[in-house]
Order: structure tokens, then C-alpha cells, then sequence
């Protein structure tokens, strides 16, 4: 892109002087070292886990032979019924936590984006949690999740008059998967409610000044200046809620072990179990692989659908 | 801190042929807060003993511990003497880490093994010991006296009268009804879905019940896991955790003796007993585990010492493992801990597991019920498979299927390994 920009078709068609090779020397002198590293750190180690998939190779080595089996793993995968209920599982986990944590995020915002006395150190408060590590988040939680005398019981219990029966939020294959959606939401709509803030804060006050003087009350005002300025905040956490929401990993390894009835069980968690546990680094890689050309598939569709709109 | 200063500066000054460098020998182990800290003040003793030596321990936490090893295999970073969970050993030593340990350390040490002990440490092809621990385990039933006296239940007093399923299962319902009670039985499931715990406690009771989790002869799974007897026991089991007779899994384990003692009965470990006594007192009874079955069953087999391939110095690792497991600190450890004896000379110093003792039953089960794990490098995939299994049954998964589903997974393992040369020829 910058190529294009600084140097466009019309002046390469032209016999190339000397000051334009020497800039574009230091355009590719400046652009060497981030094409390095990404080859070296993500597109090699595709590329290898691409090869691995197509293996049968262990986690550490063993007496026996590494074999090429093909596509043999992928077909594997496709038979194994967890595998299915893992993809299940994150796109519940997804399907929940895009309205609950943008949501939550898009709130926050818009109300830390008023006028308010001391503004800035709730904006530091509503952080926190974002910055909090998630196992940390996760070991609070567990306790606050105990069944049937932890706290959020006992709020339950205390608010219904002893009415609704305790509810095993972590044990029961119903509840499972939303106690974390509720947590993760919890834990990460910060950085979702920062991302919202300056996209607020990039909508000109102009603009908010102008609708005023055609008489727009607010929420009119919110519909029609706040809303489509901040398309393109909407659409970059939306893309990037799902892509970590598919990513779910953490919250299940410390809380429910992909459990209970394998409610939780989600694709990461799924692969690290068959690379770690059972030690089959081919099939795991399989795994990953298939993985990214979902969340590829999911962010493609994501933008055209989003541009449609956009019309 | 200041040491491992010391001991760079001294390593520098050896680099210029000053003073000769010390011998570094790293150790690998799991453990609760009171073990690390035990860990570090042996290693500190034989220091002492031997000024030329370092010891650097390396702490893995248990429930990753074998993930943490894969990883140290990967990165070439093999520790010299590592703590390893017994099933495991079969996988460790066909995979070529573990050399034979009995060359290497002190001939009393192997002299006062027990036979259980030897047995965890034995690998079933060459017959050769690769592992040694001053420990055993085994599992058995705690009681609540009040309530078991309230329903009038029969107190088995040795091995060979344990209940039968009947008499358990009888005693679950009335304890269920009893006042006071809010669940017949802890299983500990508050260990997680993934811990090794649920096949070394769960596996005995369908050893009891006449099957197993892989046939040890053919080494194939399906029709010995998936077979009737299976599949009756953990229906069995299904159905007290949906008569809610079991803690559930997310409240804790420690409900056998926590405030106002909510669970009456406790299948637990025999390093249970320490701290249930200590808050029970004299309301604790130790009993073994039922007969569900043709035969009574128990588990045994711990996390016991090895000497990798990998170790520069064999003879030093060795000389580390025998000063341990020697050690009076890490036996006064052990026994505080209620540590089950696999030395002979420990069982003679714990009163404990003594004939009369408060947990005697549990060392009688030793030599009259105990069941290894199956020794074969499967045995990762094996327990894998089996958690999955029990976490769907106690969940209301129809067990038939999901053990069905279990098995065809282990054959499968095995099949992809080439059946685990030589253990496809040991029929």
C-alpha cells in the first residue's frame, strides 16, 4: 500500500532514475524487518503446522515411526462427535457474549463519554478488570460460582426469599457455558469500552452542534450522529469480539476442564487436549488448522456483510 | 539467592582454572506448598553433605506435571532425577527417559522396598525397576461414626469384611434420610474432570465389579471397558450422583468434615486422613472399600522417584534419591502428611498404618486387594479416555455408549503407536 502511495504505475513506467531506486531501497530497507518477522513467526510456523497435520507425529519422540498419513487426521476430526460439540460450544459462547460484552462496552462508553466529575478515574475503574490477569479472574469467580453456598447464591437465595433453589453454575451442563459467557464478559469488555471511547471521541462536536440547531432531541441525536459515526468502531469489535470469542480457551482450562457433559468443551481447548494430553501433535495441528480457516471464513464474511450495510 | 550468586561467581572463577566447578544435578517434583518447601530443605541437606553438588529443583504443578515434562522433553532440558506418577512409568521408559534405577542407588533402599512399592516401579517388559518411592497410596472408606451409628450400620473392622454393594448401597439411602445429612458420600469429583484421580479411585471399583479399563493380556479395550460388568458399576454410580448421594463436583472437598460435617461417608485417599482426623477427632472411622463384585479391589501406586536417560550423572542422581528417601526430615514430612509406607523401615516407624493402627485397614489392602493401573505406554490415552467417559455418565450420559466410545478411542491410540512395540507381542 505504501508502495503505491509514495511511487504510483505512472512513475514506474518511466525509466527509473537513480532517487527513485534509492527510495525504493529505503522503502523496502524500512519494510524488511516487520515482513521478517511475520514470515518467521507466523506464516513458517503455519506453513509447519500445515506439514504436521498431515502426520501422525507425537508430542515428544517415540520408538516408533513418524508416518505421512495424508488428510487422514482432518477426517478423523470431522468423525470425532466432541469435535463437533466443541464448535457448537464457542459458537454458543460467541452468540451470547457479542450482545452481553459489546453491549456492556457500547453502555460503559457512552456513559463515561458525559461530562461527569471525575470522569477519568472511573474510566481507570471500569479498566480494571481488563487488566486483571484472567486466571486471577478465574479463581475469584470460582468461588463466587460455589455451589450451593457461594456468594452469588447467596444473593439468589436472599433476593428470591429463599424461592429459587440454588443453581450449580459451573456443575450443570445447562448453566455451564453461561456462567462463563458472564464472567468473560466481565473480564474483557474494557478494552472493547476503550476502543467505543475513542471512537466517541472522534465524531466531531460540530456535527452534534449542527442537529441541536435542527432541533434533534438526544436521542435522535445518538440515531443519527453517534450511530453511523461509529460504524467503523462497530465493526472492528464485532470482528475482533468473535475471533477471540472462537479463541475461548483459558476460562474453560481453570474452571470446568471442558466440562461438565463436555458443555464447555471449546475448539482450543479440544486441540491443546489432543496435542497435550493425549500427545498427538499431527492431529492437534490438524486441529489449528482447521481453526484458522474458520475464523478467516467468519472475519471475510463479517467485513462483506458489514460493508453491505454500509451502502 | 545469595548461593546461586555464589555459585555463578564460583563457576566464573572456574572458567579461569581457579577453583574447580560444582556439579549441577536438577530435579523435577509436584507438590503442595509443604512438600516444595520440604523439597528445598533436603536439597539444601545433601548440599551440605556434598559441597561439590548443586541441586536444582524444578516445580511442575501436578495437574499439568506431564505437560510441563513433555515440554522439558521438547526443549532438550531433561531433569536429572524426576518425581513421576507410577501409571505413567510403562509410557516414561518405552518412550526411552527412565534408565534402571537399582545399579544406582544404595542396595538397602532397594532391600526395603515392599512388594506394592516394587510393583509400581517395575516395567513388565525387561521386568527391570526404573523408579523408587519412599511412598504408597491406597484409598478407603471414611465414616462418619455419629451417622453410621444413627442408622445402625454395620462397621466392617477388617479387609474381609467389607460391605457388599448391597450393604453400601442400603446405607447411601438411609443415610440420605438421615437429619443433618446433605449428602450420603463425598467421591471428591471437587478434584476435577481431569485429574488422575478419577481412574485411580474409580478404576477399583470396576476391578470389584469384575472388569477392567483394558484387557491386560490382548491389551484391547473394547469388550472389557464396554463390557456388562462396566457398564452395570458405573450405572451404579450414575445413579447415586443423580439420587444427589454424592457432593457435587463444585462444592469443595471438604465436605466430609466441614462445618456441621454435611457428608457422612468419604471415599478418599489415604492423605485424607491427616487432616480429617485433626478436625474429626474420635468421629472418624476408617473402613475399606465395598465389594461391588466378585472380588474387593483397591488402587494403589504414588508418585515415586526416577533417573532420567538424559542425566549427565547418573551415579550423583542416584546418590540424591537414596539421601531422600533416607532423609529424616522428608520421612517426618511424609508421616505428618499421613504418608501411606512403601519402605519397609517407614512402615515400622508410622503407627499409623501399624497392625491396630487408625489406618491398618488401609495398609492391609495393600497386600489382599491392590490393583495397578495397567502398565502399558497407553496408559496417557487410557486415563484420558476414561475421565471424558466418567464426566459424561455423572452428567446423565447413557454409560453404555460413552464407555463404548472410550474404548474404541484407547484401541484406536494403540493401533496409531503400531500396538507399542514389544507389548503387541506380549500376549
Amino acid at each position: 500500500m505504501t508502495l503505491q502511495q509514495t511511487a504510483p504505475p505512472a512513475v514506474l513506467a518511466r525509466p527509473v532514475s537513480r532517487r527513485d531506486k534509492g527510495r525504493l531501497f529505503q522503502e523496502i530497507g524500512m519494510l524488511a524487518p516487520a515482513v521478517i518477522l511475520l514470515t518467521i513467526f507466523l506464516v513458517v510456523p503455519f506453513l509447519l503446522s500445515f506439514w504436521t497435520a498431515m502426520t501422525n507425529q507425537p508430542l515428544v519422540p517415540r520408538p516408533t515411526p513418524i508416518r505421512f498419513v495424508g488428510f487422514n487426521n482432518f477426517l478423523r476430526i470431522f468423525r470425532d462427535e466432541l469435535f463437533w460439540t466443541s464448535l457448537w460450544n464457542v459458537s454458543r459462547f460467541t452468540f451470547w457474549i457479542l450482545p452481553v460484552q459489546c453491549g456492556l462496552a457500547f453502555a460503559t462508553a457512552l456513559l463515561l463519554h458525559q461530562k461527569l466529575p471525575f470522569r477519568n478515574l472511573f474510566r481507570g475503574l471500569f479498566f480494571l478488570p481488563a487488566i486483571t490477569s484472567m486466571v486471577v479472574v478465574c479463581v475469584i469467580w470460582g468461588t463466587l460460582f460455589q455451589y450451593p453456598t457461594g456468594p452469588f447464591n447467596q444473593v439468589i437465595g436472599f433476593l428470591s426469599g429463599g424461592r429459587i433453589q440454588p443453581i450449580d453454575w459451573l456443575g450443570d451442563p445447562n448453566w455451564a457455558m453461561f456462567s462463563i459467557v458472564l464472567l468473560s464478559a466481565w473480564q474483557a469488555y474494557g478494552f472493547q469500552m476503550i476502543v467505543y471511547l475513542a471512537g466517541l471521541q472522534g465524531i466531531p462536536d460540530e456535527l452534534y452542534d449542527a442537529a441541536r440547531i435542527d432541533g434533534a432531541n438526544a436521542f435522535q441525536r445518538f440515531w443519527h450522529v453517534t450511530m453511523p459515526g461509529l460504524r467503523p468502531t462497530h465493526v472492528f469489535v464485532l470482528v475482533i469480539t468473535t475471533i477471540q470469542a472462537f479463541k475461548l480457551y483459558t476460562q474453560v482450562a481453570i474452571l470446568t476442564q471442558g466440562g461438565p457433559k463436555s458443555s464447555t468443551e471449546t475448539v482450543v481447548h479440544y486441540m491443546v487436549r489432543s496435542g497435550f494430553e493425549e500427545q498427538k501433535l499431527g492431529y492437534a495441528s490438524a486441529v489449528s488448522v482447521i481453526l484458522f480457516l474458520i475464523v478467516l471464513v467468519i472475519a471475510l464474511l463479517q467485513r462483506q456483510l458489514l460493508r453491505r450495510f454500509d451502502v | 539467592m545469595g548461593k546461586r550468586l555464589l555459585s555463578i561467581l564460583m563457576a566464573s572463577a572456574a572458567l579461569g582454572g581457579v577453583a574447580e566447578a560444582k556439579t549441577v544435578i536438577h530435579v523435577m517434583h509436584q507438590g503442595d506448598p509443604g512438600w516444595v518447601a520440604t523439597y528445598g530443605e533436603i536439597a539444601k541437606r545433601f548440599e551440605a553433605a556434598n559441597p561439590d553438588v548443586d541441586v536444582e529443583l524444578i516445580y511442575a504443578p501436578h495437574d499439568a506435571y506431564n505437560e510441563k515434562f513433555s515440554a522439558a522433553v521438547m526443549s532438550k532440558q531433561l531433569p536429572d532425577v524426576m518425581e513421576l506418577d507410577a501409571p505413567f512409568l510403562a509410557n516414561y521408559v518405552w518412550s526411552g527417559y527412565l534408565q534402571p534405577i537399582r545399579p544406582l542407588v544404595d542396595k538397602d533402599v532397594i532391600g526395603d522396598m515392599t512388594e506394592s512399592n516394587i510393583a509400581q516401579g517395575t516395567y513388565p517388559i525387561d521386568k527391570d525397576l526404573y523408579a523408587v518411592g519412599l511412598t504408597d497410596s491406597s484409598v478407603v472408606l471414611y465414616g462418619n461414626k455419629k451417622y453410621l451409628e444413627a442408622i445402625g450400620a454395620r462397621i466392617p473392622k477388617s479387609v474381609d469384611d467389607a460391605w457388599t454393594r448391597e450393604e453400601f448401597e442400603g446405607y447411601l439411602e438411609k443415610l440420605s434420610k438421615l437429619d443433618g445429612v446433605k449428602w450420603p458420600i463425598d467421591t471428591f469429583r471437587g478434584y476435577g474432570i481431569k485429574t488422575e484421580w478419577i481412574t485411580y479411585a474409580y478404576g477399583p471399583i470396576l476391578q470389584s465389579a469384575g472388569c477392567d479399563l483394558i484387557d491386560r493380556k490382548t491389551w484391547k479395550s473394547v469388550g472389557t471397558l464396554d463390557s456388562d460388568p462396566c457398564v452395570e458399576a458405573l450405572t451404579m454410580m450414575q445413579k447415586w450422583v443423580t439420587n444427589r448421594w454424592v457432593v457435587p463436583q463444585s462444592s469443595g472437598t471438604n465436605q466430609f468434615f466441614a462445618e456441621g460435617h454435611p457428608a457422612a461417608l468419604a471415599l478418599g485417599g489415604h492423605w485424607f486422613y491427616a487432616e480429617a482426623a485433626a478436625s474429626m477427632k474420635d468421629d472418624i472411622v476408617v473402613m475399606p472399600l465395598p465389594k461391588f463384585g466378585p472380588r474387593g479391589a483397591s488402587p494403589n501406586g504414588t508418585w515415586i522417584w526416577g533417573i532420567t536417560t538424559a542425566s549427565e550423572h547418573p551415579d550423583i542422581a542416584g546418590k540424591f534419591v537414596s539421601f531422600m528417601l533416607k532423609d529424616k526430615l522428608y520421612r517426618d514430612y511424609a508421616r505428618e502428611d499421613s504418608g501411606y509406607p512403601g519402605l519397609k523401615s517407614f512402615a515400622a516407624d508410622s503407627p499409623l498404618y501399624a497392625a491396630g493402627g487408625p489406618m491398618a485397614v488401609a495398609f492391609e489392602q495393600a497386600s489382599k486387594t491392590a490393583i495397578a493401573r495397567p502398565p502399558h505406554p497407553a496408559y496417557p490415552a487410557i486415563t484420558s479416555a476414561f475421565m471424558g467417559a466418567v464426566d459424561e455418565i455423572f452428567n446423565g450420559g447413557d454409560a453404555k455408549a460413552a464407555l463404548s466410545k472410550a474404548a474404541e478411542k484407547i484401541d484406536e491410540d494403540i493401533e496409531e503407536n503400531d500396538g507399542y512395540p514389544p507389548f503387541d507381542e506380549q500376549q
